[in-house]
């Protein structure tokens, strides 16, 4: 793999361009708003009765009215809604080449297939990760706002360490949509995939096996669930599937878009 | 000879469709090779099996000197390539465009961007998006693409699509001027003879995926039909004269004389002669030379849009 950096400067470029981080940035900055709104609930019972369902929700999702459940609640929203949004960039970075039918331009290069799309992931993975910090210090600044009681440094600590491994979870997971959005041609079938997955998300850990479904992990891992070495083997195991299938395609699929 | 493009009885499959079949084609370095044939005929599937964009199902490929394999990387840093539509990040500029095209291709001085920028007309257009491109000048942004790197091998599938006439010409001669002057060989798919007879030097024809015939543009001449119109005042009396005289003169559908005899073609003043002293003497007599699109038709086994 050659001339790395080169294509990681270009498909940042792509991505600076596009109208995509904003609207991410804007979608993703809806949890820690909406978690600060369920504190705000949490704080006062008598809104808690007036708005009814909402109020019912936060009891179940967080119980009370502090720091660690503010903080649980970002960990938690970030590793379910970054299923989504991180599969979403990852459908968009690899699927808009086959979508604007630029990939043609990308196959016959001395920069190496194999170094475009690990700068594609790299990619992917910045953009989901500075997506996790944007929503982290905006929930630092919302929980403040709503004057959360003071938590202790370790409270914070464990929460940003619980935030980031999740988050870094739920990143390794979207390489298989990456995957999907370059056999697929384009973002349909990566879309399709993420709602499956979410779907299935549901059932599996309903049924008590969430963690052994991949996409599952990150959101128990988040709720504090006891994680067996088997969960992050299974994590693991589907991430560097997700890069072997991507890599595979783009090197000795035939490329007819 | 030294060859920029050789195949060897390349086939591509895509299930029971043959796209390519037998393709055997060598295409000297420097020359400018015309690759014609009609829609669907197999050419942009050869450029793909020629960039290592689709497996070959039999047969092979080499590009300079290379043997093409998928996601071969050896010969592309001499290798320029527009394929199909010119496709370009719609929210990138022109400039941003082929700034990412010249990143990706390393050893590139920036200053080749605005070089390709000015060679190809495109100052004006230089800071637009590329999505708000016309037709003509989103063209002009892929053969930039294709000539940003100077490269030894331009393979260009219909380079003139989207250009209007004056616009033609000036990529007819940029593409020309770069064969003759700087040696680069040209490998362009079309579908125009016309277009590519003012062009190219030698012509490949491809239909249903086999190479019908390759021939130098000078043949071009020699092959088309050519015959001799006459209308006299009295077509029956004159048609006798002619096929009294040795000549297979026909008459044809609209009542004129057809005569394809070379002799008749190559001296009609003689057959001006002979029928002013029969007393027949021509009203309209002129030398009709198959037009290429007729000609291109005619060869590929269809003839005025029918099928023979």
């Amino acid at each position: 793999m050659n001339n790395i950096t080169q294509a990681i400067w270009v498909e940042m470029l792509k991505a600076r361009r596009s109208r995509m981080p904003l609207l991410t940035a804007l979608g993703f900055s809806l949890l820690p708003l909406g978690g600060g709104f369920f504190m705000i609930v949490l704080k006062d019972p008598e809104l808690a009765r007036r708005v009814g369902l909402i109020s019912a929700k936060a009891q179940i999702t967080m119980g009370v009215a502090d720091w660690p459940a503010y903080l649980r609640f970002l960990a938690l929203a970030n590793a379910m809604g970054g299923v989504i949004l991180f599969g979403f960039i990852a459908s968009w970075v690899f699927g808009r080449e086959y979508s604007d039918r630029t990939v043609k331009d990308l196959l016959a290069l001395p920069t190496s297939r194999s170094a475009i799309v690990f700068a594609k992931f790299v990619i992917v993975a910045v953009w989901s990760a500075a997506l996790t910090v944007f929503i982290y210090l905006i929930g630092l600044g919302v929980g403040t706002a709503v004057a959360l009681p003071p938590a202790s440094a370790d409270t914070f600590w464990q929460g940003t360490i619980t935030i980031a491994i999740s988050a870094g979870l739920t990143i390794a997971l979207v390489t298989p949509i990456a995957f999907f959005a370059s056999a697929g041609h384009g973002y349909l079938l990566p879309m399709g995939v993420v709602v499956l997955v979410m779907f299935l998300t549901q059932v599996i850990a309903m049924a008590g096996w969430g963690e052994y479904f991949p996409w599952s992990i990150p959101a128990l891992y988040a709720q504090g669930g006891n994680l067996g070495t088997a969960s992050y083997v299974i994590v693991i195991l589907t991430s560097v599937a997700g890069i072997a299938g991507t890599l595979f395609w783009w090197e000795l699929a035939d490329q007819t878009h | 000879m030294d060859t920029a493009i050789e195949t060897n009885n390349l086939v591509k499959r895509y299930g029971d469709v043959t796209a390519v079949d037998g393709l055997s084609l060598r295409v000297a370095r420097g020359e400018i090779y015309a690759f014609l044939g009609l829609n669907g005929a197999g050419k942009t599937t050869t450029i793909r099996l020629l960039l290592g964009m689709v497996k070959p199902t039999s047969g092979e490929a080499r590009v300079l000197g290379t043997r093409i394999r998928v996601g071969e990387k050896k010969p592309w840093d001499s290798v320029g390539y527009l394929v199909e539509t010119p496709d370009a990040y719609p929210e990138l500029s022109v400039r941003e465009n082929l700034e990412a095209m010249r990143r990706l291709r390393p050893g590139i001085e920036s200053k080749a961007v605005d070089g390709v920028i000015e060679r190809l007309g495109l100052i004006a257009y230089a800071d637009r998006r590329a999505g708000t491109l016309s037709h003509g000048n989103a063209q002009r942004l892929g053969l930039a693409k294709a000539l940003l790197h100077n490269p030894e091998l331009l393979i260009l599938d219909e380079p003139s699509l989207g250009l209007d006439p004056a616009g033609i010409v000036e990529i007819r001669n940029l593409l020309i001027e770069l064969a003759r002057e700087q040696g680069v060989t040209v490998f362009m798919a079309s579908h125009i003879l016309g277009e590519v007879s003012r062009l190219a030097k030698r012509i490949g024809i491809i239909h249903q995926g086999q190479l019908l015939q390759e021939l130098d543009v000078d043949e071009l001449e020699r092959n088309r039909w050519r015959r001799l119109v006459i209308r006299t005042r009295d077509n029956h009396a004159a048609h006798a004269v002619l096929l009294n005289a040795g000549f297979s003169a026909d008459i044809t559908s609209d009542g004129m004389i057809e005569i394809k005899d070379n002799a008749a073609i190559e001296q009609p003043d003689d057959i001006a002669t002979r029928l002013v002293n029969a007393g027949h003497a021509p009203t309209m007599l002129h030398v009709e030379q198959e037009d290429l699109e007729h000609y291109f038709l005619r060869l590929i086994g269809m003839d005025g849009g029918n099928v023979k």
